[in-house]
């Protein structure tokens, strides 16, 4: 079984949103804009004419960090979201009361209300979808254009992504609260 | 044995109680006022029960980004209400304090009431009530202090309804019993409500020891204004001497909480401030100068009968009554900014601007179909505290007094 992470080499975003798309395609994610396991974030360019700050006009793609000690696992009552064998962490929409208790503990407002089956849904890197079919890519991870996402095992040490952090700085967010995010940001 | 003997034999109902004494009261104004007031309450809760079933969650202006509204405000506001009646009335017996144990019976009607009405707000939130009860049992999550909370109130719930009925078969070894375990399984239920909201890591503004403590505090003061307004309307403000030498206690103690509530709330917000924390000092100066925390909690609901206890000692009754109605109304308030300002600083993690600018604070405020379920329950609350008056003698007997 593997321990499945994702690094962004962040600074590569041209915030072309395929991954938003591919991601809603693949996993059949409504529309709305509530709606969304992943997400882009823009940073307007600040200051005025002729001093502007160019380094604020920068694109954070982000989305779950598939925490290690989750808190919205630890808080939900019926353990419908659990850890998977590959140390992802799902929703069980079976078990969901729908009581949102996940959506406010959650860090990252990373999870959101999918209205078919009025339980809580997220990111949880292809499992239902690609990871189901044997295959071992995220839908937004094959689309990107300027390759901006490695998706891999990180108890492989042979695998893409350790390599990458093994060789490039990288930091993760929030970190202060113990959550141990498996979303590495490449610096 | 006829249905009446039958349920006799298990708790003792009025003898006059029929369909007749039911649908009849003194048509007082104030009689009528109140009977006009909870059936359109009620009516407006079914209203919106309506809407609800029809059109889930969709009915409601809960949000990603706020998914907690006024229906879950609610809900801690009557489970309040409970605990409340529940400790104050184990003054009485289980603590046995003189004076307290006439209150015994109407109180813990009360608090049997306000629960269930809590219940019934937090079904029409919950989305999926029954998956709720099935896996609460299957597959229980004993990390959560929702799993706790709503596990234990099950449990106070079940003791203080036995605890009613050996009151009012006039067993006192029973009650006891019954009292001391609601009192308890009731206390740390309470607290544990506390810390659904304390355990939140990811909001500074109430993370932390404050809220499971401060829960009981208020709990107590939400049930003495309670007393107020069950005492006051049941006598209307003429009070026979044994209920009227209980009512100067309970207004002393009232000025004693509500001294201990503003001290706590003081260096609440004291620590909140200091050092300029992100998401807890911003948070704590925007409630300190929002209209909800200085009109409603502070004003109305510490300050005003604060000073009349405080000045006539505990013993303008009347005025306390009276006070006793804006104590509610900054109660609620209190539950009302518990939950919205543990999700007023947006998370936003990095989404700068994706669908939208990132707002300064998250914006809710309840559509009118939360409105017609929360406070349309007060009605639901007041019909069944009807009923059970009816049904049951909830008067103290001459016994009560001694025990
Ligand atoms: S980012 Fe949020 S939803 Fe994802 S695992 Fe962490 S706490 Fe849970
Ligand atoms: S909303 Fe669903 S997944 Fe989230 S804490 Fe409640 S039961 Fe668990
Ligand atoms: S597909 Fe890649 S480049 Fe395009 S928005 Fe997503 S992360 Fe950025």
């Amino acid at each position: 079984m593997a321990n499945y992470g994702m690094a962004l080499d962040y600074k590569n975003c041209i915030n072309c949103s395929a991954c938003e798309t591919a991601c809603k395609e693949e996993n059949g994610i409504l529309m709305g804009a509530d709606k969304h396991r992943i997400w882009v974030g823009v940073g307007e360019i600040e200051g005025q004419y002729p001093l502007l700050d160019i380094t604020s006009n920068a694109f954070h793609p982000s989305q779950c960090q598939q925490c290690e000690n989750a808190p919205c696992e630890e808080v939900c009552p019926t353990h419908a979201t659990y850890y998977d064998d590959n140390g992802i962490v799902r929703v069980d929409p079976d078990k969901c009361i729908l009581c949102s208790y996940c959506m406010n503990a959650c860090p990252y407002d990373a999870r959101y209300v999918d209205d078919r089956t009025m339980t809580v849904d997220k990111c949880n890197f292809c499992s239902d979808t690609r990871l189901a079919r044997g295959e071992t890519t995220t839908a937004c991870q094959t689309t990107c254009p300027t390759k901006v996402r490695t998706f891999g095992d990180l108890d492989d040490p042979e695998s893409e992504i350790s390599i990458l952090l093994r060789t490039r700085e990288h930091y993760s967010l929030k970190t202060h609260l113990g959550t141990k995010p498996k979303l590495f940001y490449l610096t | 044995m006829s249905l009446r003997e039958k349920i006799n034999n298990i708790v003792p109902i009025r003898d006059d109680f029929s369909l007749k004494s039911l649908l009849s009261f003194e048509k007082t104004p104030l009689n009528v006022f109140m009977a006009i007031l909870s059936v359109g309450l009620f009516l407006w809760m079914s209203y919106g029960v309506g809407v609800y079933l029809n059109h889930g969650h969709h009915a409601y202006n809960v949000t990603r980004e706020h998914p907690w509204g006024l229906m879950i405000a609610m809900y801690v506001f009557f489970v309040v209400s409970s605990t409340g009646l529940c400790i104050i009335s184990s003054f009485g017996h289980v603590f046995k304090i003189p004076g307290f144990a006439i209150i015994g019976k109407r109180a813990i009607m009360g608090a049997i009431l306000t629960i269930l009405a809590g219940f019934a707000v937090i079904a029409f939130e919950i989305g999926h009530p029954v998956t709720m009860v099935i896996y609460n049992v299957v597959s229980p999550g004993l990390t959560s202090a929702i799993w706790w909370m709503g596990t234990l109130y099950g449990i106070y719930l079940t003791f203080i309804i036995l605890e009613f009925i050996f009151l009012a078969r006039n067993d006192h070894r029973w009650s006891r019993l019954f009292g001391i375990g609601g009192l308890v399984v009731g206390i740390a239920a309470h607290s544990n409500l506390g810390s659904v909201f304390g355990f939140l890591v990811a909001r500074p503004i109430a993370n932390g020891v404050f809220y499971p403590i401060y829960f009981i505090l208020s709990a107590m003061i939400t049930g003495l204004y309670l007393l107020f307004l069950i005492y006051g309307f049941r006598y209307k403000l003429k009070f026979p001497p044994e209920i009227q030498e209980f009512l100067y206690k309970i207004g002393k103690l009232l000025a004693l909480l509500l001294a201990i509530l503003i001290f706590f709330e003081g260096w609440r917000f004291l620590t909140a401030v200091y050092g300029g924390m992100p998401e807890r000092a911003d948070v704590a100066l925007h409630i300190l100068t929002s209209a909800p925390f200085l009109y409603g909690e502070l004003l109305l609901g510490m300050v005003i009968p604060f000073v009349i206890a405080f000045t006539s000692k505990g013993r303008a009754t009347v005025a306390l009554v009276f006070a006793s109605i804006t104590g509610m109304i900054g109660i609620f308030f209190m539950r009302y900014d518990l939950v919205n300002d543990s999700q007023l600083a947006p998370m936003m993690m990095l989404k700068k601007r994706e669908y939208q600018l990132e707002p300064h604070w998250v914006d809710y405020f309840p559509s009118s179909i939360e409105i017609a379920i929360s406070i349309g329950a007060i009605g639901l609350c007041i019909i069944l505290y009807y009923v059970a008056d009816k049904l049951f003698d909830l008067d103290y007997s001459q016994e009560d007094i001694h025990h």
